[in-house]
């Protein structure tokens, strides 16, 4: 749509209501392996119900904004969310949920968990918590709707423009890198 | 010269100077087969409906001559030909014996002229002689493994054929003391009735067996699947409208035009089940070739279910698809030789993935199967609704769901043959292949043009159909350039479907492509969402096995009958039957002689309780 | 009227059955939302999904089919929504109502799912073209008892042409649905079926299919998917009221008879468990079958 309007006002008024449109549809894309995921349910559901504030879960990483990462990652597990994210579509943003994904928590000592989450790929909001409560995952949701509308959740334009360093990190830890390449 | 003989002589007298040709040098043959298609299909478009021969033998007048009905089979004849012919050129490159192919590839052609411009049973029945062996001569051509079996089943469903055509012929003739086929169609009503249903059994058994109606149908899969590609879209694409023809003049000329609906309405009803079953027999094959033999068998179905009911809306549907269905599954058999020529199989469980590879062929594929399957705003849709309504208007809707069930089924087929060929994930085995000669995709692309066309302006058609419905009886056909109306007076206004849907497509086409345009972009097919998991470069998720499991298990209970198996108990039971017969065999002449006499004596006893 | 005025009228009647339909997709997920007892997300909801998805910043395809594959159904929408009767007796809301017949919707409203299922094809994606596979099969299932049942109506009042339908209606102020109850029953049962609702959802499936069909689909062509679904929901409805229900007389009354006739496959996916594929086949040749085929034979004797 900028191409229509080269004013700089007008195309700050295209950007507005896209920024609108997007933090008022979050699609969530739910990488449950950690044990944080038994929280996603309550917040999903009728308890909590998170779809009122326009949070729903997509199926697949192409339809999805938000990944959505609930706990721990095994060095394992680490490629597949590399490759999630990579899957999907620009604008998107991640959700570290629960302490492990911001200093390893309680698995700080383990050999094959990572510690860092930010370190492979760019979170825009950390949830606190062992494990964090369905208010606290809303709560998060809700500083990243804020973010959005400001146009400050740009975690995806820095994994580009930083990809190399990225990279690094990711191939340090992940010996047997086979991974088809990143398209964009 | 006259021009029928002419015609005759190029197929004939071309057959054997491409023998010779060959013999000498191909490229001469190549040359000299295009040449030959081209002149048969100039010379027909010269030959009016007033060209005639006649000459006398044995004290009947045989003759010669295209009648109005068998005119709009000689067009799509003389549009199919030439086209398989020229595909036919790179198609059979570094064949061998191809002097023997091309031989009885014209003589095939020139037999199915001959059937149409036949104006007597002898002609007629010479013609379909020559007709059925040449084809089935090219059925053993490649000489694979398990053809003669193949070969015999063809060839023992023609001689039924055959036998019941000649019977026919001499039980006409004894009757009515004439050969020619109009006399017949004109004093058919003064006969009796039982020799009326002798006669008309007779030969619509002996025409159904080309028209591969329910019983009859056996040879015709394996048949239509194991000759060259560019004969497959003749055989299926003309060769089985030979039937048709004879089936419309049997049971629309003799029949109806005399007041006998019920034996129209039986054959109505075996071609629905023609059509159901060999609907569901396309959509389990694991082979193309094989899912497009079915398809023609179910497609048929269509045809000799209009021509059964016999109403005008319902023949003219009928020819119109019977025209269509030439075209369509001609570019459907061609498609797929160029696919079993360029990518070495055509089992969908091999194939993938080759639309960036065949572009062209891929294009004609898809347009000629929309077709196929009856969607507008192509070609097909025309036929299928004309079909539709006069069974709907006429009274027959127990019928008109059979078929409708079976062209719903049929989107099935038509999806799995395209998605099996070229789509799903890409393979590295197929990474060399490359797009057909252009002499190959040309023509199929020239026959898918036709096919849009007459989407959207069928009258282009209608006019030679109304002309050839004249041979049938029907005198006052009105039609409309893109119009098509039923017998209660509701219409389709054809440009209104297509001009919605283009302007929609193409509009929305540069929406969607121009919007983010420099956002968006193409990825490799292994680039999907697999949970995360990045598939290897040996993995191949593509889906091709067992594709309808669920629809074969919802349908199981009506596979248990196969028609296959049925004749299989039966020749268990004459294989016993020959054991007890070859006894009769002494081997003494005069046991023979009294065989013969016993054999005159029932034929004279019987003669006077038929005729 | 003119080319303009026509094409005006069109475009006006594609944007009330874009809007309309996007509200009804809001209030399905309401509705759906209250009897789980949860509050569920605003009615307009939808519009920001649909400009969300157009405001992607990057789109991806696998090919020219999947590129082109939203269009074949958006086409297919707005086309069988132009064929529909929307308004009796409003010379101004005709668009080509009178160019076609019920034979040819039925086949119009394949066209979109087929060329869709080749683009579908095309990605490679074994979830996708498992979720074809069911939904051709799907497809065959219920369009038999919905033929039968249509093949009843139409023999029945001797027309196959949708408006003299909705006219006949009209003018004996009775509805179809009254007098030919039988098929009227069959297609009634058909609806979840036809809009793939849950227990019909086994094409889709999110939780064994990964959403099936679409699962490759993403930004710009999901927007585009769902804007069309939304168009050709809004045209399924009003083909159905125009058939069963009495057609309308104007706008208001088609929204309200499409949005009461909506709520019964939402509601009844609501509370509804999922079918496997040869048991949503069988359970539309069960009762629907039985009742169309009843149907017919009263239309026909």
């Amino acid at each position: 749509m900028n191409y229509v309007l080269n004013d700089r006002e007008s195309s700050k008024i295209i950007e507005f209501i896209k920024n609108f449109a997007r933090k008022n549809s979050l699609w969530i894309a739910a990488y449950g392996t950690g044990c944080g995921a038994i929280e996603i349910p309550p917040t999903m559901t009728s308890r909590y119900d998170a779809e009122r504030l326009s949070i729903r879960g997509a199926a697949t990483p192409r339809q999805a904004d938000v990944l959505l990462i609930t706990g721990y990652l095994a060095v394992k597990t680490l490629k597949r969310v590399i490759r999630t994210y990579e899957q999907m579509q620009d604008p998107k943003y991640v959700i570290g949920f629960g302490s492990c994904t911001i200093n390893g928590g309680m698995y700080w000592d383990s050999y094959n968990t990572i510690k860092q989450l930010g370190l492979y790929i760019p979170v825009d909001v950390y949830i606190n918590g062992c494990m964090p409560r369905p208010e606290a995952v809303i709560a998060g949701f809700a500083k990243l709707q804020e973010m959005i509308g400001k146009g400050e959740a740009n975690g995806w334009k820095h994994y580009k423009e930083n990809l190399e360093w990225y990279r690094q990190n990711q191939q340090r830890l992940i010996k047997n890198w086979k991974m088809p390449d990143f398209n964009w | 010269m006259n021009t029928l003989v002419l015609l005759l002589l190029i197929f004939f007298g071309g057959g054997l100077l491409t023998y010779l040709a060959y013999k000498i040098s191909k490229v001469v043959g190549d040359i000299l087969i295009a040449i030959l298609g081209l002149a048969g299909a100039y010379v027909f478009f010269t030959v009016s409906s007033q060209t005639s021969l006649t000459f006398s033998l044995g004290g009947f007048t045989l003759g010669l001559g295209f009648s109005e009905y068998s005119w709009i089979f000689g067009l799509l004849l003389s549009i199919l030909a030439p086209l398989a012919l020229i595909y036919s050129i790179p198609y059979m490159k570094g064949h061998d014996r191809l002097e023997w192919f091309y031989m009885l590839f014209l003589f095939v052609i020139g037999g199915m002229f001959g059937i149409l411009m036949a104006k007597d049973w002898v002609t007629l029945f010479i013609f379909w002689e020559i007709m059925t062996w040449s084809s089935y001569l090219i059925i053993l051509y490649s000489r694979k493994k398990g053809l003669d079996k193949i070969g015999l089943k063809y060839i023992f469903f023609s001689a039924i054929g055959a036998y019941s055509l000649l019977t026919a012929i001499v039980v006409i003739g004894g009757t009515m003391r004439t050969l020619s086929i109009a006399e017949t169609i004109s004093l058919f009503g003064v006969l009796p009735l039982k020799a009326q249903l002798l006669i008309g059994i007779l030969l619509i058994t002996g025409f159904g067996v080309k028209a591969a109606v329910m019983p009859l149908h056996v040879w015709a899969p394996d048949a239509y699947t194991n000759t060259p590609m560019s004969f497959s879209a003749i055989f299926s694409g003309a060769m089985s409208k030979m039937g048709i023809y004879g089936l419309g003049l049997v049971v629309v000329n003799m029949y109806l035009n005399h007041g006998i609906g019920s034996v129209g309405h039986w054959l109505a009803w075996f071609g629905a089940f023609t059509a159901l079953f060999g609907t569901f027999y396309a959509v389990v094959q694991d082979d193309a070739r094989k899912l497009l033999a079915w398809s023609s068998v179910a497609q048929l179905g269509y045809i000799v279910t209009g021509i059964g009911i016999g109403t005008k809306l319902a023949v003219f549907a009928a020819l119109y698809l019977a025209l269509l269905h030439g075209l369509f599954k001609g570019t459907l058999f061609m498609a797929i030789g160029a696919v079993e020529r360029q990518a070495g199989t055509t089992k969908f469980s091999e194939l993938r993935a080759l639309i960036r590879k065949m572009p062209y062929t891929f294009l004609s594929a898809l347009i000629a199967i929309i077709a196929l399957a009856g969607i507008p705003p192509l070609a097909g849709f025309v036929g299928k609704w004309m079909l539709y309504e006069s069974l709907i208007t006429s009274g027959h809707y127990w019928v008109v769901i059979f078929l409708f069930f079976a062209s719903t089924a049929g989107f099935l087929y038509s999806y799995r043959f395209l998605f099996g060929v070229f789509l799903g994930q890409e393979e590295d085995d197929y990474k060399d292949v490359k797009e057909a000669p252009a002499l190959m995709t040309l023509p199929m692309l020239l026959l898918a043009l036709v096919l849009i066309v007459l989407g959207t302006l069928p009258g282009f058609i209608f006019k030679p159909l109304a002309y050839s419905m004249q041979g049938l009886g029907f005198t006052d056909i009105s039609y409309h350039m893109s119009v098509l109306t039923n017998s209660w007076g509701n219409s389709v206004s054809l440009p209104y479907i297509s001009w919605t849907l283009a302007t929609v497509f193409v509009l929305f086409l540069i929406v969607i492509t121009w919007v983010n345009h420099k956002g968006t972009h193409n990825v490799s097919t292994k680039d999907i969402h697999t949970a995360g998991e990045p598939p290897s470069e040996e993995d191949n998720y593509h889906f091709a096995l067992d594709f309808y499991k669920p629809f074969m298990r919802s349908i199981a209970p009506v596979f248990k009958y196969s028609i296959t198996r049925i004749y299989n108990a039966i020749g268990r039971g004459i294989e016993d039957f020959f054991e007890y017969v070859r006894r009769f065999y002494t081997g003494n002449a005069q046991t023979y002689a009294l065989y013969v006499i016993i054999f005159f004596a029932i034929l004279l006893l019987l003669a006077n309780q038929i005729f | 009227m003119t080319f303009w005025q026509i094409l005006g009228i069109a475009l006006l009647t594609i944007l009330i059955a874009f809007i309309t339909g996007l509200f009804y997709m809001g209030i399905r997920r309401k509705v759906i939302a209250r009897v789980q007892n949860r509050y569920g997300p605003p009615v307009y909801q939808n519009f920001l999904d649909v400009m969300k998805l157009w405001s992607k910043d990057s789109n991806i395809h696998h090919g020219i089919m999947q590129h082109l594959a939203p269009l074949w159904m958006i086409s297919m929408s707005i086309a069988t929504l132009l064929f529909v009767p929307i308004a009796y007796k409003s010379h101004f809301w005709t668009n080509f109502t009178f160019n076609g017949d019920l034979i040819l919707l039925l086949y119009l409203m394949v066209f979109g799912s087929l060329g869709f299922a080749l683009g579908v094809g095309q990605t490679g994606n074994p979830n996708s073209a498992i979720g074809v596979s069911r939904g051709l099969t799907q497809l065959v299932g219920y369009e038999l008892p919905w033929v039968i049942a249509l093949i009843a109506v139409m023999i029945q009042y001797k027309t196959t042409s949708l408006t003299d339908l909705v006219a006949f209606q009209q003018q004996h102020h009775t509805w179809i649905a009254f007098q030919q109850p039988f098929a009227f029953l069959a297609a009634f049962l058909l609806i979840p079926a036809m809009f793939h609702y849950s227990p019909y959802d086994v094409i889709v499936a999110p939780a064994e299919l990964a959403s099936g069909p679409i699962s490759e689909f993403g930004g710009k062509y999901l927007g585009l998917m769902m804007s069309s679904s939304s168009i050709f929901m809004f045209a399924k409805l009003a083909l159905f009221v125009d058939i069963f229900l009495g057609g309308a007389q104007n706008w208001l009354w088609m929204i309200i008879k499409t949005l009461t006739l909506y709520m019964w496959p939402v509601l009844w996916s609501a509370i509804s468990p999922r079918y496997r594929t040869e048991q949503s086949i069988w359970s539309v040749w069960k009762w629907p079958l039985i009742l169309s085929v009843l149907g017919l034979i009263i239309a026909s004797v």
